[in-house]
């Protein structure tokens, strides 16, 4: 009797885990994709934020006029030569695809994703006004270009000094312990404490850096307002700020490094940085994708460091993504356009997570 | 069992009408963390509300008052997204240029018939405190005070470059006067003439719309944008002359200039009423630095009198109005507290509402008041728009891009023009 029911309450494995996947299901339905189709329905309607909120009707279905209004303009055209400096490196990518493909050094999918960025470095950056035409938003393409600048700035330092540092704190001894920690620190803290420090350390009235500069008989700069030096702050400070988790992840990775590696160049003369640049580097390889692409998600989504310490500033150098969106939801009530903004976003980072997805497929084949 | 749960109940019952009816405060003017009660002793303008929000908080009997957390650079944005969200504060503070925005759309409750009840006599406010609060010929809300962009003078380095006359400064009547006085401020002291946060909040678009209606113009009329004038490019290199021949720092940010003028570097520093009793306790202090200050109104350097001007007003949110008659009478008292307690923020240095307040020898004997008298005459703001915080962002990023980046004259007033025309075509 009491087998029999215990095969009555038995589970098939399938039911099994549907029961164990329903909640998290159920909290991704709701908290991820139910808003993420939400805001691509809003961004097919002209919707103020204020006026919908008092009455519901107050939006109209506007099919794709957000993403026109927000990405084209008035007799727009394309050539090939529009933006030389973006088009040129696009096209010098394309090639470098195709024949690194050819000579066998890139892998088909790995070949494929830099043609596919090349081409669309070259294509994307020739639209251009004709005569007598202008961008219906002139500000959102140069955003979209600060945005970029950031993170092909941000991106590669973070890398480097996280490289650095974890290959100089790679160690078994108290003091490089207890850097390690210090290095981490920045991590924890919340970006309104990061912005803080930094406005104080790049303030010219009282900054470290500016009494550094007036010490060695310079004259300060005034970095937050300098429109050569606002982005390089923001970069600065985002550099500080997100070193930790990127050392932690070349941490592991260099202690995934077999000793034996190392003895074994050691006996052909290879040690310190000979060993660093032929052991090291080529076995950290799949870290340093994962650190990449995980930093370029991450910075596209850059806001509190411009909004804090440059709001945006000076001349909309450092006005990036999501400031605009958030400014245009927020103070604007656009919510449709800010939408539309947004799924732009998406969009692009949702092709570096494909490209993440793919990269580290390839190791299983 | 049963008797127990109706007790109970009956007690709940008593004890939610003996607990006080709780009101949610929504402001701007920065943390103040020891405010206490003394509405007459508390400094500046984040501890003086403060105090009169304790106050109220202390003496309103069955009314307890919750400031909430917002921040100043985001505050509308946090207003909006709780209106939104359908949880906007009992009462919260805004500007007078908010309430087309605001009011437009069915927003804030109308408070008209309830003022008098409340003990709220709109017939004690200033004309032009009504007009503040008025939309559609309905009273929306409860003023606070005019606020203005004043020159802050340190009389000191006026004297030494021999700019003062009678005890007070002289102040220039052109822009080419205005260089001369520079220029000799410079020669004598080999300080800047002028400072102002040009880099950073608004105050350097204020000055330069204060010289643009001094010309008679204004940045928009009707759905026209009107940027691109030659108004627009007299009044910008009245200030730019400064910048370049380098009697005055584009550069410096709100905290930054305020601090070069209290630290003696500037004769002359344009910042709105809301600092004139910060900066008599500073001038006060036996430091180096400002020792004799002195508040002068924005000088004509053109046809006609004109500087920035605004109004703080109070607000409560049209929902609660219909759906929670408590709190709503709750909030007005607390409305009616502030109302009451005009002079004591009039101690800011911003000017009073109520014609009471304004006739007051209380009021006449405030530090400086008789300096800026002039200023309630010359008060002017740009015409109303549902769009003013967008359209100010837009003339603050030109204008900064003009003397902080070196963008030109005439590509940055074309692009002004386009994005505030853009914005008026929405």
């Amino acid at each position: 009797m009491p087998r029999d029911q215990g095969a009555r309450l038995a589970l098939t494995q399938r039911q099994a885990a549907a029961i164990l996947l329903l909640p998290f299901l159920a909290v991704y339905g709701v908290f991820l994709v139910y808003p993420f189709f939400k805001g691509v329905w809003i961004s097919l309607h002209d919707w103020n934020l204020m006026a919908v909120a008092f009455n519901p009707d107050a939006k109209t279905y506007v099919g794709l006029r957000n993403y026109e209004r927000v990405m084209w303009g008035q007799n727009i055209t394309w050539g090939a030569l529009a933006n030389p400096g973006f088009q040129i490196v696009g096209f010098l990518g394309v090639v470098a695809s195709y024949l690194l493909y050819r000579t066998g050094r890139a892998a088909r999918v790995t070949a494929l994703a830099m043609g596919i960025a090349g081409l669309l470095l070259f294509v994307l950056p020739g639209f251009h006004p004709g005569e007598g035409g202008r961008w219906f938003d002139r500000r959102f393409w140069p955003t979209v270009g600060n945005t970029i600048l950031f993170v092909g700035l941000a991106v590669p330092g973070v890398t480097i000094t996280a490289m650095l540092l974890a290959a100089a704190l790679d160690g078994e001894t108290r003091a490089k312990a207890v850097l390690r920690t210090l290095f981490f620190l920045s991590q924890v803290l919340s970006v309104t404490v990061v912005t803080l420090i930094w406005q104080i350390m790049f303030s010219p009235r009282q900054g470290l850096i500016a009494n550094l500069t007036t010490l060695f008989g310079g004259s300060p700069i005034v970095w937050l307002t300098a429109e050569g030096f606002a982005m390089a702050a923001i970069v600065i400070a985002t550099i500080w700020w997100s070193l930790g988790i990127a050392m932690i992840l070349f941490l592991a990775g260099l202690q995934d490094i077999s000793r034996d590696l190392y003895e074994a160049g050691a006996l052909d003369n290879a040690t310190g940085a000979k060993a660093f640049w032929y052991i090291t580097l080529p076995n950290l390889k799949r870290t340093i994708t994962v650190v990449v692409v995980l930093q370029i998600i991450l910075h596209f989504q850059v806001f509190g460091q411009a909004h804090l310490m440059t709001g945006g500033g000076p001349n909309d150098t450092t006005q990036v993504l999501v400031r605009y969106i958030y400014q245009t939801a927020f103070r604007d009530s656009e919510l449709g356009r800010a939408s539309a903004m947004a799924v732009f976003l998406f969009v692009i980072m949702g092709a570096f997570s494909i490209l993440q997805f793919v990269l580290g497929r390839e190791k299983d084949e | 069992m049963k008797h127990a749960i109706l007790g109970a109940a009956a007690l709940a019952l008593l004890a939610t009408g003996v607990v006080a009816q709780e009101v949610t405060l929504g402001r701007f003017f920065g943390d103040c963390e020891d405010a206490g009660t003394d509405t007459k002793a508390s400094v500046g303008e984040a501890c003086i509300i403060q105090s009169i929000i304790n106050a109220a908080d202390a003496q309103l009997v069955g009314v307890s008052v919750n400031t909430l957390p917002t921040d100043w650079g985001n505050y509308y944005d946090q207003i909006k997204a709780a209106y939104a969200g359908g949880t906007p504060p009992s009462v919260h503070v805004m500007h007078r240029h908010r309430v087309p925005e605001f009011a437009s759309l069915g927003a804030l409750a109308d408070l008209t018939d309830d003022l008098e009840a409340a003990g709220i006599d709109p017939n004690d406010w200033e004309a032009a405190a009504l007009e503040a609060v008025t939309y559609n010929d309905r009273i929306m809300g409860v003023p606070m005070d005019f606020h203005a962009n004043l020159w802050h003078v340190n009389m000191d380095l006026m004297d030494a470059a021999g700019l003062v006359e009678n005890g007070a400064p002289v102040l220039p009547t052109s822009p080419e006067e205005m260089l001369e006085h520079a220029r000799a401020v410079k020669e004598a002291t080999g300080q800047d003439y002028l400072a102002a946060d040009f880099a950073q909040f608004p105050i350097g678009v204020r000055v330069v719309l204060a010289l643009l209606w001094q010309q008679g113009s204004n940045i928009f009329d009707g759905d026209m944008a009107t940027i691109d004038t030659p108004e627009a490019r007299t009044a910008i290199s009245a200030i730019t002359q400064l910048f370049d021949d380098g009697l005055a720092n584009p550069q410096l940010n709100y905290a930054d200039s305020q601090q070069a003028f209290l630290n003696g570097e500037a004769a002359v520093l344009v910042n709105g009423t809301w600092v004139v009793d910060f900066y008599s306790a500073e001038a006060a202090k036996d430091d180096e630095g400002l020792n004799t200050y002195f508040v002068a109104d924005f000088p004509t350097l053109f046809d006609e009198g004109a500087t920035w001007a605004d109004s703080h007003m109070w607000a409560i949110p049209a929902p609660l109005k219909a759906n929670d008659a408590d709190t709503y009478a709750a909030a007005l008292q607390v409305l009616a507290f502030i109302n009451d307690h005009n002079i004591d923020w009039a101690r800011t240095g911003h000017m009073a509402v109520r014609t009471s307040v304004l006739a007051s020898d209380e009021y006449a004997a405030l530090p400086h008041r008789d300096e800026y008298t002039g200023t309630a005459d010359i008060a002017r703001d740009t015409p109303p728009s549902v769009r003013y915080g967008a359209i100010q962002d837009v003339l603050n990023r030109e204008f900064q891009a003009i003397w902080l980046t070196g963008k030109s004259v005439d590509a940055a007033l074309a692009d002004a023009q386009a994005d505030v025309q853009d914005l008026l075509d929405r």
